[in-house]
């Protein structure tokens, strides 16, 4: 009986096979890379990557194909491949990732005319990738756990102990880490030693954003920190995740104000510098940035004068703190978070 | 027994006193509390659990023996986070040491059921009842002579209980119950950082050969063969009388837990596919496991093939070496091999890294002792002077191997090879690390969408799961005397 | 039908020596038994001969052809023999006809009649070669092993205890059959086994194996009367020993003086003699008075045990035929038939 069930696996997944190569949707690249086509490394989210990719791909008529991953372990992967990588393009949720692979010497110059179309705070002073949308830090809480007048006015106020047990955050993501980055940037080592290690003992850890968020919208939890789009976007579906929720800005360019910049970059590696160049360009063109206003992204947009999605609260309407987004760190963070026992 | 080496050298590269900093600090002490603990409080809840149900199930008169007795080999059939999944679904807010102790037990208290139950079913009642006779009691005679012969057994189960659980993410990880294996996948997704991962990993190997080494210890050199010749009897049930309804509470309890929750989970859940955010595409997912799995058990059984042939016909010391190492490499969690195997590629082949190859060497390495136990059973199934008597009739040694010994193998070859198949279709901690991008198995489509907590769209994927799980407890349930191996 | 040769043949199992100088010759179309308790090497002797073992020394020679020996070495699929082991080895994954026919060229595999001529010579039922192994009793299982080794025309058969995992009535019939079949091919045959009676009766040679050596070997007749050492002899079957002294055509033992013609001088001697030498009389016939001690009564005959009623009283055992059994404690008299034969001391 064994083997003759087993045979049958064996045939129906052997024309599984056979078929695969036919049929599929997505721009995934799935087993090996197709050197004809421009390769983008994306630790974007796939609905954003995918669109983007496909009006570039109905525009310009060059083919895509996308290997998706997340920001940390993908930024090391291509410094690890280093001349060798495939990749052509990186895209990436939070700048930390793209420092590292531009301070390993990586990325090529970003053409000036792409770089003219973004607000000047979304572009960094080396030019060699351009912000390509951005999130803001918010913080998720209950009202039926917490009222409004008794949330913290600064991020950093969650290390008091009246906050503790009630506040949570998915501090393994590199999300996460990019906010960190922030405040160590903002009030230094020390306090961001403090603030880590009552997150250590005075918070929960999830998994992710989305995991925070429905562990404050099912009571779980009284605040959590997490990106703002998580929200709007569950919002504009069936609230499941977020229906009990309320969201809370830090304004005074707290560190909990942080807006998270995502990056696109050019490989220096790479041989299709032209068409990876022009890839960029339609990203951040009025017709890419759309796509975030129009896919139910709830990501920012970053070109000049383009406008995001309307159930946002205006990106000039956020009061982020005065920092360079483009010296983030990871290194300094992950130790920092080691030691504080989150790693 | 290259991951071993590999990870060792990696996590020295930074010199000692960097490596000992990585190792002596709270973190540390908490994973090792954490892994300890649950594998402590796991192990005793399911010894209890499946001696208790083998024993009803083949000692006492219960109704329905036939019944529980596929009820709880069942549960093998849903992957631990699969059932992590189910129960956190379930249970909002469940996690933590309590959650991560209910639905680990759940999941692998067959590991003990199985082995006991099958020796309850073989050994003779004679010594028990020789216990009886010399003015023992019951109870004391379970304790003194029941529990004594049901030790092998139990020790077998227990060791692949603790192995399980040092190995275990997906479930863990679900639960918000941190662990050395959940801590370096976490180590690797955030940072990259081969090196504080392959301290964690180091410290989680030495973990792996304590459990091992005690094991061997408690299993001692004792044999408790029945001595004396006669054929064995059946052994005879005892009733139970007014014990006969809560005995039923109890393992109706038991199986409602373990298949029933998971069943009703998942269930519910594909009712409501409508809701995912992210679309469900089953398609891809099924090809790309069914064509892993499929080429890795090829691989694997191939692989495995010379070595348990030296291991059945010619135990020399090489070969009991070999077997030994294999086995260690097994009881090593997915996520140790995949690290060595990264940090191989990366290193010495380039080209391979992240490519289908390495994943598939992953699993052949993680699952050779399965394919092994099963094939060494085949192999030694089938005499070798059938292989001699081929000779005398004329043919050559390659040509007696083809015409006699390999179809008389292929059987039990071949059911190695299923092991195989369905341990790499749920396999989720190597093909998280190592898939090619782009690849998505069931098992990693499945933990994407929970880990986003999108039940709905992770429950076909379960469901798909737990469907290439089943024919496992079918194997198992035929199998009854082979252990599972790790 | 060729010949079968072996001579200095040693050989050994890692670190134990197993045969030690074996010499043996299977003239050609007949059989040879070599018979021994277990572990005294006579598997491995056919081991040897069927090329599954090397010799250390010694040469192996099939029909004048050297098979094993200093610089030669034959795989056992071109020694051209057959092979029958204990458990015949029927391949469980074939039906009869192809484990009949496996050893023959493809071509000849599907022909039927040839199969049907062999389960014919072995006794068993043509129809029998679509059954499987398993379907088969342990007899005809080994039935279907002589007809599979015979179907290639081997040069010389080797049988491995082929009928020592049979029942006793199931054994004699199926050696009856096997000892037909193999007369009708006219095979050279070398028959290991434990069984005195089956290598007496099977056999038209027997060979004595002891520790790795054969100690004797002979036609069975000769080597049942006349073992050339106590162990040889008790090895063949029931055998009381006395001790003489020869003298002039006669032996001196407990039970008197005993005519053996061609005795000469003076010495020590041990006299072997069988049971059905002993013939007991009525009490004061004549003979050596004995009293019976035990009886053990088989049906068709019975071995008596019997004290003689001398100065030191040696315990003899006679074998009667069964209604002529005397009763336990009766007196009875003893006399020796035939010539006894005598060992050295």
């Amino acid at each position: 009986m064994i083997p003759r069930r087993t045979l049958l696996l064996a045939t129906v997944a052997g024309a599984a096979l056979g078929l695969s190569g036919c049929g599929s949707d997505s721009l995934e690249a799935t087993g090996d890379l197709d050197d004809g086509k421009l390769t983008i490394y994306s630790a974007q989210h796939k609905n954003l990557t995918e669109a983007w990719g496909r009006a570039f791909q109905d525009e310009t008529g060059i083919e895509v194909q996308v290997r998706y991953g997340n920001d940390s372990s993908m930024g090391a992967q291509i410094v690890q491949e280093g001349q060798a990588s495939p990749a052509d393009v990186f895209l990436t949720e939070n700048s930390p990732a793209m420092t590292t692979v531009q301070n390993a010497g990586m990325l090529a110059e970003v053409a000036p005319a792409t770089l003219e179309r973004v607000e000047p705070r979304f572009v960094p002073s080396t030019k060699e990738w351009t912000g390509i949308a951005a999130r803001s830090t918010v913080l998720v809480y209950n009202p039926s756990m917490i009222s409004e007048d008794e949330l913290p006015a600064s991020i950093m106020d969650l290390a008091d102990p009246r906050y503790a047990g009630q506040w949570s955050a998915a501090a393994g993501g590199a999300d996460f880490q990019a906010i960190v980055s922030a405040i160590l940037q903002v009030e230094g080592a020390e306090q961001t030693e403090a603030w880590l290690k009552a997150l250590k003992s005075d918070a929960k850890v999830y998994q992710n954003n989305i995991a925070t968020m429905k562990a404050v919208n099912e009571g779980q939890s009284a605040m959590g920190i997490i990106y703002h789009y998580y929200w709007y976007r569950d919002q504009a579906l069936q609230k499941a995740s977020s229906g009990n929720t309320a969201l809370h800005y830090f304004r005074n360019e707290d560190p909990g104000a942080f807006v998270s910049v995502s990056g696109g970059g050019v490989l220096r590696s790479s041989a299709k510098q032209d068409q990876a160049q022009r890839f960029l360009a339609f990203v951040t063109s009025p017709a890419g940035q759309e796509i975030l206003r129009t896919e139910d992204v709830k990501e920012y947009a970053v070109g000049t004068g383009d406008a995001s999605d309307p159930a946002l609260p205006t990106i000039a309407s956020l009061q982020p703190p005065d920092i360079d987004p483009f010296t983030l760190e990871q290194q300094k963070v992950i130790d920092l978070m080691t030691q504080a026992g989150l790693l | 027994m290259l991951p071993l080496l590999v990870v060792a050298v990696t996590a020295l590269q930074s010199g000692p006193a960097e490596a000992f900093a990585l190792v002596w600090r709270p973190r540390v002490a908490e994973l090792l509390r954490n892994t300890v603990s649950l594998v402590v409080l796991t192990g005793t809840l399911s010894a209890v659990l499946g001696v208790g149900a083998a024993w009803l199930v083949e000692r006492t008169a219960l109704p329905g023996a036939g019944l529980w007795r596929v009820a709880f080999v069942a549960p093998l059939a849903v992957p631990a986070f699969v059932n992590s999944f189910a129960w956190a679904a379930l249970v909002p807010g469940f996690s933590g040491l309590g959650g991560a102790v209910l639905v680990t037990t759940l999941s692998y208290f067959p590991f003990v059921f199985l082995p006991v139950a099958a020796l309850l079913r073989s050994t003779d009642p004679g010594l028990e009842e020789a216990a009886r006779s010399l003015g023992l009691g019951p109870v004391r005679t379970f304790l003194r002579v029941g529990l004594a012969q049901l030790r092998p057994a139990l020790l077998g189960g227990l060791l692949l209980v603790a192995l399980h659980l040092l190995a275990e993410f997906g479930a863990l990880e679900m639960l918000r119950f941190p662990t050395f294996t959940t801590a370096i996948l976490d180590q690797y997704e955030v940072a990259f950082d081969s090196r504080s991962g392959s301290v964690l990993a180091l410290v989680l190997m030495g973990l792996a050969v304590t459990v091992l080494t005690l094991e061997m210890l408690a299993r001692g050199r004792t044999r408790h063969a029945r001595v004396g010749a006669g054929s064995a009897r059946r052994p005879t049930r005892a009733r139970l009388g007014a014990l006969t309804v809560p005995a039923l509470l109890a393992t109706g309890g038991l199986a409602v837990l373990a298949v029933g929750v998971p069943a009703w989970s998942i269930g519910t859940w594909l009712t409501r596919t409508g809701e995912a955010y992210e679309p469900v595409v089953l398609g891809p997912a099924v090809r790309s496991t069914l064509g892993l799995a499929l080429v890795a058990a090829l691989v694997t059984t191939v692989a495995t093939f010379p070595a348990a042939w030296l291991l059945a016909r010619r135990r020399s010391r090489f070969a009991v070496l070999v077997e030994r190492v294999t086995y260690l490499a097994s009881s090593l969690p997915g996520v140790v091999v995949a690290l060595a195997l990264i940090a191989l590629a990366i290193g010495y082949a380039r080209p391979l890294y992240q490519t289908a190859p390495v994943l598939v060497l992953a699993y052949a390495v993680l699952f050779v002792p399965r394919a092994m136990v099963t094939t060494r059973a085949a192999i030694a199934a089938v005499p070798p002077e059938l292989g001699d008597a081929a000779r005398a009739l004329g043919d050559g040694p390659l040509r007696a191997f083809a015409r006699v010994q390999l179809p008389l193998m292929l059987r039990g070859t071949m059911a190695g090879f299923a092991l195989v198949f369905i341990a790499v279709s749920t396999e989720l901690t190597a093909t998280l690390l190592l898939a090619p991008t782009g690849t998505q198995t069931l098992a990693t489509a499945f933990w994407s969408a929970s880990s986003s907590l999108d039940y709905a769209a992770a429950a076909p994927y379960a469901a798909a799961l737990v469907v290439l799980s089943a024919p496992l407890t079918w194997l198992l349930l035929r199998s009854g005397r082979e252990e599972p191996a790790t | 039908m060729s010949d079968l040769r072996l001579s200095g043949i040693s050989a050994s199992h890692p670190r134990t020596p197993v045969l030690h100088d074996v010499d043996l010759a299977v003239p050609s179309g007949t059989t040879t038994a070599v018979l021994g308790p277990s572990g005294c090497g006579k598997t491995t002797l056919l081991r040897v001969v069927g090329g599954f073992m090397r010799p250390d020394a010694g040469e192996v020679r099939l029909g004048g052809d050297v098979v094993a020996g200093p610089g030669t070495w034959v795989p056992p699929e071109r020694r051209g023999l057959g092979y029958v082991a204990q458990e015949g080895n029927l391949f469980p994954h074939l039906t009869v006809a192809a484990n009949i026919t496996y050893g023959l060229p493809r071509r000849e595999r599907k022909d039927a009649a040839r199969v049907g001529e062999l389960l014919e010579l072995v006794g068993l039922p043509g129809d029998h070669g679509s059954r499987r192994p398993d379907q088969l009793s342990g007899g005809q299982q080994q039935r279907v092993a002589l007809a599979r080794a015979l179907a290639r025309r081997p040069r010389v058969v080797l049988l491995d205890e082929p009928f020592s995992a049979l029942d006793p009535e199931l054994r004699v019939a199926t050696r009856d059959a096997v000892a037909s079949a193999l007369a009708a091919e006219r095979a050279t045959v070398v028959l290991v086994t434990h069984d005195q009676a089956e290598a007496l009766s099977f056999a038209d040679q027997v060979a004595i194996m002891h520790e790795g050596r054969i100690t004797q070997a002979g036609p069975p007749a000769e080597v049942y009367r006349a073992p050339s050492d106590r162990r040889s002899a008790v090895s063949l079957g029931e055998a009381c020993f006395l001790a003489g002294r020869t003298g002039d055509g006669i032996v001196t033992c407990a039970l008197g003086a005993l005519p053996v013609p061609g005795t000469t001088g003076t010495r020590e001697v041990e006299l072997l003699i069988r049971p059905e030498q002993l013939h007991l009389g009525a009490d004061g016939s004549g003979g050596c008075p004995a009293r019976v001690v035990r009886t053990e009564f088989f049906g068709h005959d019975a071995l008596v045990e019997l004290r003689l009623e001398t100065a030191d009283g040696p315990v003899l055992r006679a074998r009667t035929v069964g209604p002529a059994t005397p009763a336990v404690g009766s007196r009875v008299a003893v006399t020796v038939e035939g010539r006894p034969h005598l060992i050295d001391r």
